[in-house]
């Protein structure tokens, strides 16, 4: 289980302190199929930063499997997510001068697995995601939905429970992006828990539950099967009723929306 | 975390940005040959002097008359008139010393030496047959002054090269007879071209036996005695022995005894010394291409943000980051000393190939010295770079330059 209690982060660019996350709390099970999604600025992107260990919050109590990870120093942070976290962004971050194979063992190096195990757990990885005839292709070589799926390879290798994805279709066309998503699920089915932060409602559909977000703020919770469009995303408690959820809701207490 | 893997990471790093690794490469190939050639040269002038002054005879002992012949000064000291030195003197040393194997009087004079109608004024060198092994003379042909009593004069003479040539051309000058001074000598031996070299220029000299010479000079005593010690023996045991002896048959000090090698040792060490500091100064060369590296280093580091937030996205820690780019300017400034011993070593061989005189080496001190100078200036000043890296905050590194 992964608990949020109260975070706060807040960047201070000059003069100016801008609220990323104001005081928000969730809980998500193990096993869960979770999708984040909000417009850009809505903090969707902080809170999976914090949940994977890159960010701390300023302010709250991040606990993972029970242990509180706010408190944890660098290296211990980095272990964290080494072992337990796995992550899936939009841009992909292969290293361009690895193979695929490389780029998918990388994780491995750093806790310190042998050459040999590495080798042939990168391969089981690769081939999981279908791409164990691109072994030795560079991602210069590989079209975008075959550089997702190594950058899937790769985040599953070291077998963590959590896996985070900053808009892992984004930058893909629509059957790679329904590949990739495809891929998703069969990794929630395994058993592990998944978070996915997204601005496509047809993204966020798939998952179990839908954590709609705004201004730093949680608006509302709802199942994956209720995500209608955007607009009706919004809808409800979108204090200026414009629908875009680009203002108004701020004024609206998240806690008051949770009751 | 294998330091092999970690080190083939780094080496991709650098061979990715193969021109930029190879122009900060070259601030340490060049840093290196500089140390290593001008050590080289060092090192060569050091072997030129040592094997001149080999060739002189490395334990050889010179007693001259006058107190303060090395020192300057009152060449025939403050206490009243010295003694010469004289061929009495150099058979007493010849026998009472043990570890002297020959003892060698010396008389110098200058004489005009002609045959026929040629002439031409030359040093004339009076000495015993010892001498020719003292000094390492090669004979043409003929051979060295005979074994004799020191004081029997015989009338031979031994010539240099050039003597040889001027007087008789390409003609056999063995058994012609030719006139030194006064006195006609017949010649035994010819010696074989030596060349300039510390010292007096042997082939420009004449050597007829050290009784003649002091007689063509008309004086009593000779110019100075060599002593020619056996091999190890405690030099300095015997100019104690030789002083001595010689004060009291002297009754005073008045005359000088050095070892041959003690002008060798301060001159060798005054090399030493300047072979160092140009080293040193040369050395601070690989200090800038050290500045280049760490450049290099920082463009990498601020390019490769995206990829750093990743290693660290991934799970890699401050000490793993850290480590990769310390290694990849320990690689770039490696690589650079190795290519610079490559290069250096070619530019010394080659050096020492124009100037045979000189043995050019680098000496293997240096070699040492340069490698583990160059390994720690990629690491000196890859820290700050690589120190950077694994400070960056990832979710700023992750989202690029």
């Amino acid at each position: 289980m992964i608990r949020v209690e109260d975070v706060w982060r807040t960047y201070v660019m000059g003069d100016t302190e801008l609220h990323a996350l104001r005081g928000v709390s969730e809980t998500i099970e193990d096993g869960e199929y979770v999708a984040i999604i909000g417009p850009s600025g809505s903090g969707k992107s902080t809170l999976l930063n914090v949940l994977g260990c890159l960010d701390s919050p300023d302010r709250g109590r991040y606990f993972l499997a029970g242990e509180d990870v706010a408190g944890l120093d660098e290296d211990a942070l980095a272990e964290t997510r080494l072992r337990r976290i796995g992550f899936i962004f939009q841009s992909f971050h292969l290293v361009p001068r690895l193979t695929a194979l490389q780029n998918v063992e990388m994780p491995m190096i750093f806790a310190g697995i042998p050459p040999a195990e590495r080798r042939q757990r990168a391969k089981a990885s690769l081939a999981a995601v279908g791409l164990s005839d691109r072994e030795g292709h560079r991602p210069n070589e590989l079209s975008g939905g075959q550089k997702q799926r190594v950058a899937i390879a790769r985040s599953t290798v070291m077998d963590p429970g959590l896996l985070l994805c900053d808009e892992p279709t984004g930058n893909l066309d629509s059957r790679s992006g329904a590949q990739v998503l495809d891929l998703l699920a069969e990794l929630h089915a395994d058993g592990r828990t998944l978070v996915v932060v997204t601005h496509d409602p047809g993204v966020a559909r798939r998952a179990d539950r839908v954590v709609v977000m705004r201004d730093g703020g949680i608006l509302k919770r709802v199942r994956g099967q209720e995500v209608g469009d955007l607009g009706s995303l919004f809808d409800l408690g979108d204090g200026d009723g414009d629908g875009n959820g680009d203002g108004g809701a701020a004024e609206v207490p998240v806690e008051a929306l949770e009751a | 975390m294998s330091f092999r893997d970690l080190f083939g990471f780094a080496l991709a790093a650098v061979l990715q940005n193969r021109r930029r690794s190879a122009l900060s490469l070259l601030g340490v190939v060049i840093g290196v040959v500089a140390v290593l050639s001008l050590t080289a040269i060092g090192e060569g002038a050091l072997r030129y002097v040592t094997s001149q002054f080999a060739s002189l005879g490395s334990s050889i002992i010179n007693v001259s008359p006058g107190r303060n012949e090395t020192t300057g000064g009152m060449p025939h000291g403050v206490g009243g008139t010295p003694n010469d030195l004289t061929l009495r003197d150099a058979m007493v040393l010849e026998h009472r010393i043990p570890e002297v194997r020959a003892s060698i009087p010396v008389s110098i004079s200058t004489q005009n030496v002609s045959f026929r109608e040629r002439a031409r004024r030359a040093p004339i060198v009076g000495a015993t047959r010892a001498f020719e092994r003292l000094q390492q003379l090669d004979l043409a042909m003929g051979e060295f002054l005979p074994e004799s009593e020191l004081d029997r004069g015989a009338a031979v003479v031994v010539l240099g090269h050039k003597v040889a040539r001027e007087l008789f051309d390409e003609a056999n000058p063995l058994g012609s007879t030719v006139r030194i001074g006064s006195w006609r000598m017949r010649v035994i031996g010819v010696l074989q071209e030596r060349g300039q070299q510390l010292g007096m220029d042997v082939d420009e000299v004449a050597f007829i036996p050290v009784a003649s010479g002091m007689r063509m000079a008309n004086e009593s005593s000779v110019s100075r005695i060599m002593l020619d010690l056996w091999p190890r023996s405690d030099q300095d045991a015997v100019v104690e022995q030789v002083k001595q002896l010689l004060i009291e048959r002297h009754d005073e000090e008045d005359f000088t005894c050095v070892r041959q090698d003690a002008v060798l040792q301060s001159l060798s060490s005054i090399l030493g010394i300047l072979t160092l500091v140009v080293a040193g100064i040369a050395s601070i060369s690989l200090a800038v291409a050290g500045i280049g590296i760490m450049n290099v280093m920082l463009v990498s580091v601020s390019e490769r943000r995206d990829e750093v937030g990743l290693l660290k996205a991934v799970g890699a820690n401050r000490r793993q980051i850290l480590f990769i780019f310390l290694l990849e300017a320990a690689l770039l400034s490696s690589a650079g000393g190795l290519l610079g011993l490559a290069l250096g070593t070619a530019l010394i061989s080659i050096g020492d190939r124009l100037y045979p005189a000189m043995d050019i080496v680098a000496p293997l001190w240096a070699i040492v010295a340069v490698l583990a100078l160059s390994l720690g200036t990629g690491i000196v000043f890859g820290v700050l770079p690589a120190w950077r890296a694994s400070r960056l905050d990832p979710v700023a590194a992750l989202q690029g330059p």
